[in-house]
């Protein structure tokens, strides 16, 4: 405590005191935007006021400046295909005022007046999602490829692991590149080839080099997906004020961030100085000299609006002539208005068409929704998180299995009877007003012991906007049967019992793939290769068991044959076993920790709030010092998990499922005792 | 918005846990407020920061200072304090336990009275009624209310249908008298003015709070999560949430709401609009009114169940808590840009789906590659409600008029669902139609709004439309009519005389009832009206004859059924005075049950009173034998333990015994106020209060033969 208290101090050295009280200001309105497509360009001329530069899902690419707090445009694109990376670069020499756009496979680059002097088309399959330009070098990112090109030619190329999320280069004598890979980590290129490689637990998802550090040194810092609480990191930027650097961090839960960097030693820890929520996914946030020489920070959020954050001194104070807001908000007025009554007549003629004889189509333009299915944590739970660019009102979910379900506090979830008395589920989730992103959480309810799985859960999800347009957006998603898994780097330095199952049939990699998506979360990128043969090692015996199952059940449904073989270690359980052990013991105590905890409970012993608490036996005076930390214990769910090793075991091994065998077994773990034995006995017996 | 750092004005530990709700703020003398909570089974605590140790019964705690406990020998279910008499200006405390209801004089020590509930005890309120021009404390029980002086003499006594949770007195028809504002666990506020129920107000779960707002206006909680405010019996706003509202204050112009898990919100007293919101750390257990700092206006007094208690002062227009800073005009500015911005963003949606609309148009139908999103532009949605006797309830038939699917439909309606409001339809793929029938039953007899949303498309669509429709439920829906010719009617029935023209009763009746085609008379000279109808809930007839001679009878086996149809038909034709003949042999024969029951029970809990006070006293005798024995011969105490053990466990037995009475005396109880109460919706005005006032007397009496009269011909005295 007290060392951070006395850096606390030595900051202030260094860096002037600011305020961090920011306002908001609004400067306009542009199409959905992809993270990290606004940028702000170099000042020019005399003039210290910077114009800056943002794409949007239109494909329209606009450089703005701000003058009288309201924005001029400079130049402004055709509309074409979604713009995914916004990047400035300098011709030599010159300050980096030269603007990049990809979008698709595309690539152009425009003079700061606005002038298209690079156009390639390259011959890259998936879009390019992050880029970097050094001199007339061009490196792209799409999929999991990295493209080099020297002079519009390729150069050299590199395939990750897994998506690339972000890229920077570092050039100096050479050009070394790092690269953000989903789920795994970072890696250092050079030349195409991999010179160093780190591992990020929490899953990164952006990064950003500070700005002027020594060419020779590699540091970047990095915004994770876990989010420690708040959103996942969307986009990160840098805002320098009054001699401080802050890096400023845009999140997904509509949170802007700003935390004070130290610039002399990137190992201190940023310190958090400001948060502000704007309400929806933050996809750029740029520090710079927008409206006044004054810095402020820029920021644009994933359905269009971009303003800034300036303090308020700056912001309402004697700089800005108040009648300038003023009359700034008498013509938002006035066209406000104008557009509502177009909006009206519109409406009317949409109506009128309604009750028309002859029909036409309508095709309203689908709902700008975006989704992802985040895999399960060890808890279970499958979050769905969707954002939207309109308020929604409502969720509506329908899914083929029964599940549980959570959602965020800002909405009431509520599981609707279905009249069909079926297996599937209906719920409504009802979103507090405003509100353009959501999660929903999803498990399965165990019944896995009674009934084995056949395939994954199917999910639709309805999402109903609270105004305009009156349409819902359909989303379908599956929940695959094994939920937990991750792909993760081949580590073997363990010794385990790893279970075996082929398949061999007349089957294509697509098939497989798809009957795949039934079982596991994520994508298979480099599983399966050859036709008609797959192979699954696991040291889960339940898991080759699930697989077999949906496999099979699945070939069934095509009509495919297919020959299924297992192999199945004898000491599978045991081995298993003894790798959770020490968990299985903890829970065990938890557990009954727990039930003695109830049992003091209801006691009432504290309404006397003595100072020293109730007079106990040590035993349970351990339970009630403790009894605020000791709540849950998933001592159920690794019993259930054990008798399913078990009985998948006896199944695969083809042997016969005595009931008595698995009653005693659940006896035995239940009270703790013998367990070993038994499975030790009772595997051995086998063999 | 963001969770404000409001900081209290004052804070304070109790250093005791406090029972959620069971918490009241009272000038034991006169002056200086205290606050009371129960805490713990049956211990009162009393807080007086200023002084003036409470002496007598209650003892200083060992925990606070400043706390001295009270301990009652029985669970403390509710606490309320008030002026009770007339000659002292100070607060006496009103302590309901589970049957009975004692009234003490803290500052005094004396008792003022004690008195048996024998309906029990929910809630408990002070202050003052109709014409009473001194404060009565007003009793809430399971299906009753009670209004008591300060001797403890009852001043009125009336059934109430359901469970009573909240009450206030509160000016609702602006007379200048008070009005008792009764909430209930059967989702009704009801308005009793001078004993007689003048208007109900139906909402959509059991009513858990009410609160003064200010002459016109009061506000209400939900035990679903909903609260709002009505202005002159008509809800002004209302908002949902997940959680439970404990308590609701009106403090510096807004509507302070407490919600269980210990959050605090302020919101706008117009639109419900939250301004500011705080999180206490701990659940709530109260939030209070009271000028605890003694600076001249009060404060919002929120109370944790850990006991942590907060003081808040009233919230005030821009300035928030925070009286330093106040928004620049600028700054307002900046506000109204962003929300201009927010307006015309949504604006511009809504036209580029409009255009996106235009520039397809030309798109023919015809055409094979039809995108995600597509439908044709003169689809419409139609809805009709139809009677489904086969299933007993009603069939919202949903249907487009082309072919079009229905592919979602989800029906939002209040208390109709067993789950929750809102209902939904999702056919299987297979099963997908553009005609789609959502069942309804409504389980009461009011009229519902229902709101549905149908999502239509193609069955593989990636986007549907959203049609939005909202049907009301007459309040008699589930009622259908056939015309077959009955004779025999059945010998339940209800008569009384009207002097209104049959027109005008064919205009109730078809805003009432859903009739497959609308009710007409055949000529201006039709004198009479019959009408016969089917209920879908349990197959039962009613019959309704108006006859030339203004004699009406209603004939239904349910009598809940017929007084619904009275009160419906009296608010429609503005009568103030009806007095009403029935003959309702299941009720009468329910009733008879019903009061040999409580009579019953009376007796066997007198007798087990007394072999409990025996027992009790053995015990009392043998336990100090026990411990002489021990000091001279072990095994003679071991036998007098086991005695005194076994004692004991009699005692246990019998006390379970006690317990399952009373609970059997509470339910039939409640009954027998639930056939009453059916008994005096049958009339109306005068009539419907003298019914009170007789079945009151009787069953005091223990008079089964008046009860009966009663319910037959009101109370034959008043003519």
């Amino acid at each position: 405590m007290s060392t951070t208290a006395i850096k606390g101090n030595s900051h202030c050295n260094w860096g002037h005191k600011m305020d961090y009280d920011l306002s908001r200001i609004d400067y306009g309105i542009c199409g959905i935007t992809y993270p990290d497509t606004l940028k702000i360009l170099p000042p020019s001329g005399q003039k210290m006021e910077q114009k800056f530069a943002i794409g949007d899902k239109n494909g329209v690419l606009q450089c703005l400046s701000i003058k009288d707090e309201e924005p001029v445009v400079q130049f402004k694109t055709l509309p074409g295909k979604p713009i995914t990376s916004v990047q400035l670069a300098s011709s030599l020499g010159t300050q980096a005022d030269k603007i990049f756009t990809a979008s698709g496979n595309e690539v152009k680059g425009y003079t700061r007046k606005g002038k298209v002097f690079l156009s390639i088309e390259t011959s890259l399959t998936e879009t390019i999602t992050s880029m970097c330009i050094i001199g007339s070098d061009l490196i792209l990112c799409s999929g999991r490829i990295v493209t080099y090109y020297r002079d519009l030619r390729e150069y050299n190329s590199y395939e990750c692991d897994d998506r690339v999320l972000d890229i920077a280069a570092f050039a100096s004598t050479r050009v070394r590149l790092l690269v953000l890979i989903a789920n795994k980590g970072a890696i250092l290129l050079e030349n195409g080839k991999l010179i160093s490689r780190t591992v990020i637990s929490s899953g990164p998802s952006r990064l950003t080099v500070p700005p002027s550090t020594h060419v020779t040194d590699i540091i970047a810092f990095y915004g994770a997906v876990d989010g420690r609480g708040l959103g996942s990191v969307v986009c990160l930027g840098w805002y320098f004020n009054n001699g401080n650097f802050h890096i400023s961090v845009g999140r997904h839960d509509g949170s802007i961030q700003l935390y004070l960097v130290d610039m002399e030693n990137f190992g201190e820890k940023p310190r958090l100085k400001y948060t502000y929520f704007c309400g929806e996914p933050v996809t750029s946030v740029v520090g710079g000299s927008v409206a006044a020489e004054e810095s402020e920070l820029l920021v644009a959020t994933f359905s269009g609006r971009i303003f800034g954050l300036r303090s308020s001194h700056f912001a309402t104070g004697a700089k800005v002539p108040q009648d300038i807001l003023a009359t700034r908000r008498g013509k938002l007025e006035v066209e406000v208005a104008r557009l509502e009554k177009q909006t009206a007549n519109e409406r009317e003629k949409y109506q009128r068409n309604t009750r028309s004889l002859h029909a036409g189509l309508s095709t309203p333009p689908l709902l700008d929704i975006q989704y992802e299915l985040l895999g399960a944590t060890n808890d279970g739970w499958q979050e769905v998180r969707i954002t939207s660019a309109v308020p929604l009102d409502m969720l509506f979910i329908n899914s083929n299995k029964k599940l549980a379900m959570q959602t965020d506090t800002a909405a009431v979830l509520s599981i609707c009877s279905s009249k069909e008395a079926g297996s599937d589920l209906l719920a409504s989730v009802r979103c507090q007003a405003g509100t353009r992103r959501v999660w929903v959480k999803m498990r399965e309810i165990s019944n896995s012991s009674t009934e084995s799985k056949l395939e994954g859960t199917r999910v639709l999800i309805y999402a109903l906007p609270a105004g305009a347009p009156r349409v819902a957006r359909l989303v379908t998603l599956k929940l695959p049967a094994l939920p937990y898994y991750s792909s993760h780097e081949a580590v073997e330095k363990e010794e385990r019992a790893w279970c075996q199952l082929e398949v061999s049939g007349n089957f294509s990699v697509a098939e497989m793939t798809s009957w795949l998506t039934e079982v596991l979360p994520g994508e298979f990128p480099d599983l399966l290769r050859i036709r008609g043969h797959a192979k699954f090692k696991s040291d889960n015996v339940s898991t080759i068991a699930t697989i077999r199952n949906i496999v099979s059940n699945c070939s069934v449904e095509k009509s495919i044959r297919v020959e299924m073989s297992c192999d199945i270690p004898d000491n599978c359980c045991l081995v298993s076993f003894k790798q959770l052990e020490n968990k299985f013991k903890q829970e065990y105590k938890k557990s009954k920790d727990i039930i003695l905890k109830n049992a003091i409970s209801m006691l009432d012993l504290d309404s006397s709030m003595n100072e020293e608490g109730p007079i106990l036996c040590q035993d349970y005076a351990r339970v009630w010092d403790s009894r605020e930390s000791i709540n849950e214990t998933q001592f159920e769910e690794l019993v259930e998990t054990i008798l399913q090793w078990y009985l998948d075991w006896r199944t695969l091994s083809l042997l016969e499922n005595f009931n008595n065998e698995s009653t005693k077994l659940e006896t035995a773990l239940r009270k703790n005792v013998k367990w070993m034995i038994f499975l030790k006995y009772s595997q051995k017996n086998v063999s | 918005m963001q969770f404000s750092t409001v900081q209290p004005v004052f804070k304070l530990e109790l250093n005791h846990k406090i029972t959620p709700e069971v918490v009241t703020i009272a000038k034991y003398d006169g002056t200086h407020p205290c606050l009371t909570a129960s805490a713990g089974y049956d211990k009162i605590i009393i807080h007086h920061p200023h002084g003036g140790m409470v002496s007598g019964r209650a003892q200083r705690s060992q925990a606070h200072g400043e706390v001295s406990e009270l301990n009652l020998s029985q669970a403390v279910i509710a606490l309320a304090a008030g002026p009770l008499r007339p000659d002292t200006g100070r607060d006496m405390l009103l302590i309901g336990s589970p049957t009975q209801i004692l009234a003490y004089d803290v500052h005094d020590n004396t008792d003022l009275f004690f008195k048996e509930a024998p309906d029990g005890v929910n809630v408990i309120t002070t202050g003052f009624f109709g014409k009473h021009t001194e404060t009565l404390a007003i009793i809430g029980g399971n299906s009753s209310v009670q209004a008591i002086d300060w001797e403890g003499n009852e001043v009125f006594w009336n059934v109430v249908s359901g469970k009573v949770c909240a009450m206030i007195t509160f000016d609702f028809d602006k007379d200048g008298e008070n009005e008792l504002l009764i909430g209930c666990d059967d989702s009704f506020i009801r308005v009793l003015k001078n004993n007689q129920f003048i208007a109900e107000i139906a909402e959509t779960g059991p009513i858990m709070c009410l609160s003064p707002v200010n002459e016109v206006r009061f506000a209400y909680g939900l035990a679903n999560g909903t609260i709002g405010i009505y202005e002159e019996g008509i809800r002004l706003w209302r908002v949902k949430s997940k959680q439970n509202a404990l308590a609701l204050q009106w403090s510096g112009d807004t509507l302070a709401c407490c919600w269980s898990n210990g959050r605090v919100d302020w919101r706008e007293g117009t639109t419900g609009r939250v301004l500011r919101r705080v999180q206490m750390r701990a659940n709530a257990a109260a939030m209070l009114l009271a000028d605890y700092r003694s600076v001249g206006a009060p404060d919002l007094v929120c109370v944790s169940d850990k006991g942590e208690v907060l003081g808040y002062p009233p919230y005030q227009e821009n300035t928030g808590f925070n009286t330093a800073t106040k928004s620049k005009p600028s700054e307002e500015d900046l506000l109204a840009i962003t929300e201009l911005f927010n307006k015309k963003q949504a604006l511009m949606v809504e036209l580029q789906h409009y255009e996106a609309n235009a520039a397809s148009g030309s798109v023919s139908l015809e055409n094979l590659e039809r995108p995600a999103s597509a439908m044709p532009t003169n689809t419409r949605l139609q809805v009709a409600i139809l009677h489904s006797p086969e299933e007993a309830c009603l069939q919202l038939a949903v249907s487009t008029n082309n072919e079009t699917v229905v592919r979602a439909a989800l029906v939002l309606a209040e208390g109709i669902f067993e789950s929750g409001e809102t209902f939904i339809r999702h056919p299987q793929p297979k099963q997908l139609r553009s005609l789609l029938h959502v069942p309804l039953k409504p389980p009461r007899d009011v009229p519902v709004d229902v709101h549905i949303k149908a999502l239509i498309g193609y069955p593989n669509s990636e986007q549907f439309h959203i049609f939005e429709l909202t049907k009301q439920l007459p309040r008699f829906a589930m009622y259908q009519s056939f015309t077959k010719e009955v004779r025999n009617k059945g010998n339940s029935y209800v008569t009384f005389r009207i002097t209104e023209r049959v027109q005008r009763i064919c205009i109730w009746v078809n805003q009432n009832f859903l009739l497959e085609e609308e009710l007409n008379l055949e000529s201006e000279e039709t004198k009479e009206l019959h009408i016969n109808l089917l209920c879908l809930r349990d197959q039962s007839y009613l019959y309704m004859d108006f006859a030339a001679d203004g004699q009406v009878k209603f004939s239904t086996h349910d009598i809940r059924l017929a007084g619904d149809l009275i009160q419906s038909l009296a608010v429609y034709l503005n009568l103030t005075d009806l007095q009403s003949v029935a003959q309702f042999p299941e009720a009468e024969k329910k009733l008879r049950e019903e009061m040999e029951h409580v009579s019953q029970i009376g007796e066997m809990r007198s007798r087990l009173a007394a072999e409990t006070a025996e027992r009790a006293q053995l015990i009392t005798a043998l336990l100090p034998a026990a411990q002489d024995a021990a000091a001279y011969d072990l095994r003679e105490m071991l036998n007098r333990y086991k005695e005194v053990v076994m004692l004991n466990e009699e005692l246990l037995t019998g006390c379970y015994i006690r317990r399952s009475t009373q609970e059997q005396a509470v339910t039939s109880l409640k009954s027998l106020h639930t056939i009453l109460q059916q008994a005096v919706r049958l009339r109306v005005g005068k009539y419907s209060k003298a019914v009170v006032a007789a079945s009151r007397k009787a069953v005091q009496a223990n008079n089964i033969e008046a009860l009966i009269k009663i319910i037959q011909v009101g109370d034959s005295m008043i003519t």
